[in-house]
């Protein structure tokens, strides 16, 4: 390490900058001072007097720059480690990378870091602090506040008031800077979880070898659209680091995209379902030949655990939205409760025990297309019934359970309720011969209460206008009763998963694998 | 430090938006106060337009499609044309 100290103001150019930036534009002295002063902040990743004085400037830099004070972070480390550093840090000014042989670092003849640079905004170096120094630092925020003729806060003058920085990167034997910049030896599944690119489980890391086999021939390049809330762009490449991170493999990646199109689409408003205080989940159902071809399962277990296509495609999607769109929980995501089915939901449908049609085919789709549909949901509710003889008797146990989605109250509801049939309760409806047009009428017709039964709580509007003895459904059409079938060959327990409401989220469908590849 | 990752995440950092200069005095001001669409959200909205109007703005009323999506591009066009200052109504 090596001793801090003031270097007083000199009258010298500020050296040009080979830096990346997280930005679309050039990073120049010049775009940095163009509203005011420049403060340049070199620091790396192994210095723990960096990471103090990234700490403790990290949360002025915002008021900084209203004022016209620009702060960089320039780190002498890749640009992805620069991001995790400074997220973890509380840094909220700007970041730039340098690369080895650190050119801008040996311009600015950097001796150690942190090293703190003022420019001003005539491109001239204002003023210089290495290491931390609290005094000379609030000193250099000073003379930065005098330039720009505004009162700039400085950190507060806690310990250590003095410590010094590390030797930069630049200062060293280039082999040794470059040993410094490899692979510490760490292990690489604790590595994901300190980048944060994880659900809270453990996941693949997307290393350069996976993602390239992930993508299948397509080219990474190609853009999806922007994933909401904060709208990261889902080229290709990130959605293949996603599926990797979620343990997939390279034979479920066209399921993944035709999930991620569908998920893209304005009309399932993923916005809505990403922030909201509901614990909205994105249902991936997936029909046609797709479903056996990578190992779907839609038999015994099908909304549980055991089987990495179901787990893993439902994954991908999920952290799509979390890591790529940026709808992490406790952050963008509101959600007051959650529910697993934000960890991941996939569910096959048996179309070969199914009585009916299956869901694409009802939704416009050959038969044998495949095609992933997604629909917002909350999580599922079983509901058991081994003793109906009659087909009536077990469509109203079915319906009624579904009398409490979202609220107790809140009839109708305008989305979709989803009823998962067991192959032994659609057996009976076969058997019978019900259409699933029947099932639905029947099931859309069977729950209904007088408005005045409904008024306690949370209501809706409808209820509130309605004369008491009003008798009010609890859908507002039959279309809003969604049937597919899948489980095992014993028991009789169906599921029906509730809405996500007020959204106006509609179910959208894509095929899956067409085109493919996807080329620029 | 591996750089060999594939980073999910879009590393582009958009600037952030500075707030827009605050009025000393909003008499003679053209307000449009605008209903998101969430539960009682207009009723908070008709107390403060009596506020202002008492203060001597002048108001103005829009809604959004649906709270739980961005506004349309058009919408605040038309209401940037129109307004010197908003007031919007969030969640219930």
């Amino acid at each position: 390490m090596t001793g801090s100290h003031h270097t007083p103001a000199g009258a010298h150019p500020a050296p040009a900058l080979s830096v990346h930036g997280t930005g679309l534009g050039e990073v120049t002295v010049a775009a940095l001072t163009a509203g005011g002063c420049a403060l340049l902040l070199f620091v790396n990743e192994d210095c723990p007097t960096s990471a103090l004085a990234m700490r403790r400037l990290g949360p002025l830099c915002r008021a900084w720059e209203q004022a016209g004070l620009s702060s960089t972070a320039v780190f002498e480390d890749p640009l992805d480690v620069a991001v995790r550093v400074a997220r973890r840090l509380g840094w909220t000014g700007r970041l730039a990378s340098e690369d080895p042989p650190y050119e801008t670092s040996r311009a600015y003849q950097l001796v150690s870091v942190p090293t703190a640079v003022l420019v001003d905004r005539a491109g001239t170096i204002a003023g210089t602090v290495t290491g931390w120094d609290h005094a000379a630092l609030a000193a250099l925020i000073g003379r930065a506040g005098a330039l720009l003729g505004a009162g700039l806060a400085v950190p507060e003058a806690t310990e250590p008031l003095l410590k010094p920085g590390c030797s930069s990167k630049a200062a060293i034997d280039p082999e040794l800077a470059a040993a410094m910049s490899a692979p510490a030896g760490t292990d690489d599944i604790e590595e994901m979880f300190e980048r944060g690119w994880t659900d809270g489980l453990p996941v693949v890391p997307p290393t350069q070898d996976r993602v390239e086999a992930m993508l299948r021939g397509c080219d990474g390049r190609v853009s999806l659209g922007l994933v909401p809330p904060d709208l990261g762009e889902a080229t290709l490449e990130r959605v293949a680091a996603c599926a990797v991170l979620a343990g997939c493999r390279p034979a479920y990646f066209p399921v993944v995209v035709a999930a991620a199109q569908a998920a893209l689409d304005p009309a399932f408003n993923l916005h809505g379902q990403a922030v909201t205080t509901q614990p909205a989940g994105q249902l991936v159902v997936v029909n046609g030949p797709v479903r056996e071809a990578i190992g779907l399962n839609s038999g015994m277990g099908a909304l549980g655990p055991g089987f990495r296509a179901n787990l893993t495609i439902g994954r991908a999607l999920r952290l799509l939205v979390t890591l790529t769109g940026g709808g992490m929980p406790g952050k963008l995501d509101r959600s007051t409760q959650g529910q697993m089915g934000k960890v991941a939901f996939c569910v096959a449908e048996d179309e070969e025990v199914s009585p009916w049609e299956p869901l694409h085919a009802e939704r416009g789709f050959q038969p044998g297309q495949s095609v992933v549909t997604l629909i917002g949901s909350d999580a599922p509710l079983s509901i058991s019934d081994h003793r109906s003889r009659t087909p009536e008797d077990l469509a109203w146990v079915l319906a009624w359970a579904a009398a409490s989605q979202w609220s107790t109250n809140w009839w109708p509801l305008e989305e979709p309720s989803v009823f998962v049939i067991c192959p032994e309760h659609a057996e009976m409806f076969r058997a019978a011969g019900w259409t699933k047009q029947r099932l639905r009428q029947f099931m859309f017709e069977a729950v209904h209460k007088p408005a005045a039964e409904l008024r306690r709580g949370e209501t809706t509007p409808f209820v509130h206008a309605a004369d008491p003895a009003t008798q009010v459904p609890k859908w507002a059409s039959p279309e809003a009763i969604v049937l597919i079938v899948a489980g095992g060959e014993a028991g009789r327990y169906s599921a029906v998963l509730g809405p996500c409401t007020g959204m106006g989220s509609q179910i959208v469908s894509r095929e899956v694998g067409s085109p493919w590849p996807l080329t620029m | 430090m591996a750089a060999d990752y594939v980073s999910p995440i879009d590393e582009r950092v958009r600037e952030p938006e500075p707030l827009a200069p605050r009025p000393a005095a909003i008499g003679g001001r053209r307000v449009v106060l605008i209903d998101i669409r969430k539960n009682r959200g207009a009723e908070f909205l008709d107390r403060i337009e009596v506020l202002l109007q008492a203060a001597g703005a002048s108001t103005a009323r829009t809604a959004k499609e649906i709270f739980s999506k961005p506004a349309a591009l058009a919408l605040i066009d038309e209401i940037t044309g129109r307004a010197d200052l908003v007031v919007e109504a969030l969640a219930d």
